[in-house]
């Protein structure tokens, strides 16, 4: 069991001097220092470009939330039940932002057992809803690691092999009650090339550690609310597929949105029950190319074909994925000689580094720069000099 | 009625190709560039002349480049403190002349630098630019749908007032992110248009009767052909489209599993002995 070398632990090392942080200049004043702790805390997003790493796009995600009796303490605002199920709601908005082609289901265990919230979907709408209903759940019992990880499995392992799978457990009792050998089902886990990983919201404990370990996940434990959302977004990006993983071509279709008029006699009803105008019966919708199934919604899987149905701009929001944009050069100010004036927002440069694009060379303030690599992904000025046709 | 903190930022990109501008010269004398920009600065102006806090940015793009024409970055302040010789005599809104007077001389200086003959104009850095602050050509797609996402993330309406031809782009960028598309019957009668249906802000359309949406056409293309398909197969590494099974990639060049029908072992039957 104890093959793998462990990491230091924080309290075996020596004493950290934080107070040595801080420096007054010569009048007394800290605002330098302030300055510099403010101006890190923007770029504090590290942005690594994995290159020419393969991602998994197609992700098929189960997070398993702890609904135990530790879930009702209050060291978390409200409680944190309330909290972990507030942050899921912003993960899963996320997640279908940056994987708008992948599935996420929920699993809620309490009481030595476990039961699915929700199945594995493509809609975000159904996950947050069933997510807002929770909140009135009671917390009893212990959770059950075991439980909650095979039923996981049942589904995962039926998933094709080109698709990740994945796991993600939000742990926040220190026990788990599990009706047989744990490490059993970690080999099981492993075979299967399951990825499992888990948020602690209490303390380390040792059979996460190794269950993550084995089966290649990550492993953290929050410090307070704004470390949860933090660690949670990590999980938002897709991971490094392994090498393993089979590359297929799958068979997809694009329909067409059709608008059917009030006086057409072929208006059909839509299985899915469309939110705006009540359950049952939708003017428009997607028509599937191969058996003209109706459906309110994409992405879907169609039900009577199973053909999955997209539409071209959920493919192209992944791409920017594949293609990363390089992290720009930072220059101190006073190096920078050129303009005084940021080529994106035009505003002046103000701030103590400027930051360049390596392939065409323009200049960026820091507010531009973090938006250019959060949201935009790509450089205004590259794009200019690309050619035409 | 918008409160006092309430600034409305309105960007707008006004296509300046000189290629096609030349060639509308030509067939409608009655429309060209000066009479399109007179009706961008009588939106402009009243957009400003709305709410003492609404900002407003031109940009003007053409092939290889896009330019902001206001703000500009010569001109500092917007307290229209400048030199006396760009505020006009005759009780103007201040902020309104200075606006006129700039957008002018930047057009005019835009015009005459620029080279080059292709007729594709570059959309997507104007609108990657006007995000900043606040045709279909395919080497532009990703970065255009790049634009769109967020441009749709921090709840920026993308309006399209077209001219000449359609453009699917441009009717993908105002269905994503909730903003109008209009393909205009007159061009003459372009700032009727601006003022009706682009002016009012996204609180107020809800209130006005507004050209329907049209039908915007998502199916994709493949990577082969560049057809537009309803079915097609996707590389499950690199999200490439293509309308036929192939056992490689041509974008990743990776060798494809290929699925064959799985073997049914013949099933041995018992040979009942004759009685």
């Amino acid at each position: 069991m104890d093959e793998e070398p462990e990491r230091a632990k924080r309290w075996e090392g020596g004493y950290e001097r934080t107070w040595e942080v801080l420096k007054e200049d010569e009048s007394g004043s800290l605002k330098a220092t302030v300055e510099e702790i403010l101006f890190q805390s923007k770029r504090k997003r590290v942005i690594e470009s994995h290159g020419q790493v393969r991602l998994g796009m197609m992700r098929h995600l189960y997070v398993v939330i702890d609904c135990s009796r530790s879930m009702e303490d209050q060291d978390l605002k409200p409680n944190r039940l309330t909290s972990t199920l507030k942050l899921m709601e912003a993960f899963v908005e996320e997640y279908f932002d940056q994987n708008p082609i992948s599935q996420v289901g929920i699993i809620m265990t309490k009481n030595k057992r476990a039961e699915k919230l929700t199945d594995l979907a493509g809609n975000p709408k159904k996950h947050i809803t069933a997510l807002q209903k929770a909140v009135d759940s009671v917390c009893v019992g212990e959770p059950s690691l075991y439980n909650s990880l095979s039923l996981a499995v049942q589904t995962l392992k039926h998933m094709p092999g080109h698709t990740s799978r994945e796991i993600l457990i939000i742990l926040s009792s220190l026990t788990t009650c599990d009706p047989a050998n744990i490490y059993e089902l970690i080999k099981t886990l492993k075979s299967l090339k399951v990825r499992v990983s888990v948020i602690g919201l209490s303390a380390e404990v040792r059979v996460c550690t190794v269950l993550t370990r084995e089966t290649g996940g990550s492993y953290h434990v929050i410090l307070d609310e704004s470390h949860f959302k933090e660690l949670l977004m990590l999980h938002v990006k897709p991971p490094p597929s392994s090498s393993a993983s089979e590359c297929s071509l799958i068979r997809m279709g694009f329909p067409q949105h059709t608008i059917a008029s009030l006086s057409d006699q072929d208006a059909k009803p839509s299985f899915t029950p469309s939110v705006s105008c009540g359950p049952g019966l939708s003017l428009g919708g997607y028509f599937c190319p191969q058996c003209h199934a109706k459906y309110t919604e994409l992405p879907v899987e169609c039900k009577v074909c199973g053909l999955t149905l997209v539409s071209a701009p959920h493919l192209a929001r992944s791409f920017h994925h594949l293609f990363p944009l390089d992290a720009f050069t930072e220059i101190p100010e006073e190096e920078h000689h050129g303009d005084r004036f940021c080529q994106a927002c035009q505003g002046e440069l103000k701030d103590k580094s400027v930051f360049m694009c390596p392939s065409c060379h323009s200049v960026f303030c820091v507010e531009c720069d973090l938006f250019i690599h959060d949201s935009l992904h790509c450089c205004p000025c590259c794009i200019h000099n690309q050619s035409g046709p | 009625m918008a409160s006092d903190d309430d600034t409305n930022l309105l960007v707008i990109v006004v296509d300046v190709n000189p290629i096609w501008w030349g060639q509308q010269a030509q067939r409608e004398p009655q429309f060209t560039l000066s009479k399109c920009l007179d009706a961008v600065m009588v939106m402009g102006n009243s957009h400003m002349a709305m709410t003492r806090t609404n900002k407003l940015a031109v940009i003007a793009s053409h092939c290889q480049d896009s330019h902001f024409l206001y703000p500009s970055k010569n001109w500092k302040g917007g307290d229209g403190s400048g030199d006396d010789a760009s505020s006009s005599g005759d009780g103007k809104y201040e902020l309104l002349s200075v606006a006129n007077n700039l957008i002018a001389e930047e057009i005019r200086e835009v015009m005459s630098k620029s080279k080059g003959n292709s007729t594709d104009t570059m959309l997507a850095g104007s609108l990657a630019k006007a995000l900043c602050s606040a045709d279909d050509c395919a080497l532009q797609y990703m970065n255009f749908m790049n634009v769109i996402f967020a441009a749709q993330k921090q709840s920026v309406l993308i309006d399209a007032c077209v001219l000449d031809s359609d453009s699917g782009l441009l009717q993908q960028a105002c269905d994503i992110t909730g903003g109008l598309y209009l393909k205009i019957p007159q061009k003459v009668a372009l700032a009727q248009y601006l003022l009706w249906v682009f002016l009012p802000d996204s609180e107020q359309r809800s209130q006005l009767v507004l050209p329907p949406p049209v039908h915007v056409d998502y199916r994709a293309a493949c990577f082969c052909h560049r057809n537009l398909i309803e079915i097609g197969y996707v590389c499950s590494v690199c999200l490439s489209i293509f309308c036929n099974f192939s056992p490689i990639c041509t974008t990743c060049e990776t060798a494809f599993k290929i699925q064959l029908p799985t073997m049914v072992k013949a099933k041995k039957k018992k040979l009942k002995p004759m009685s």
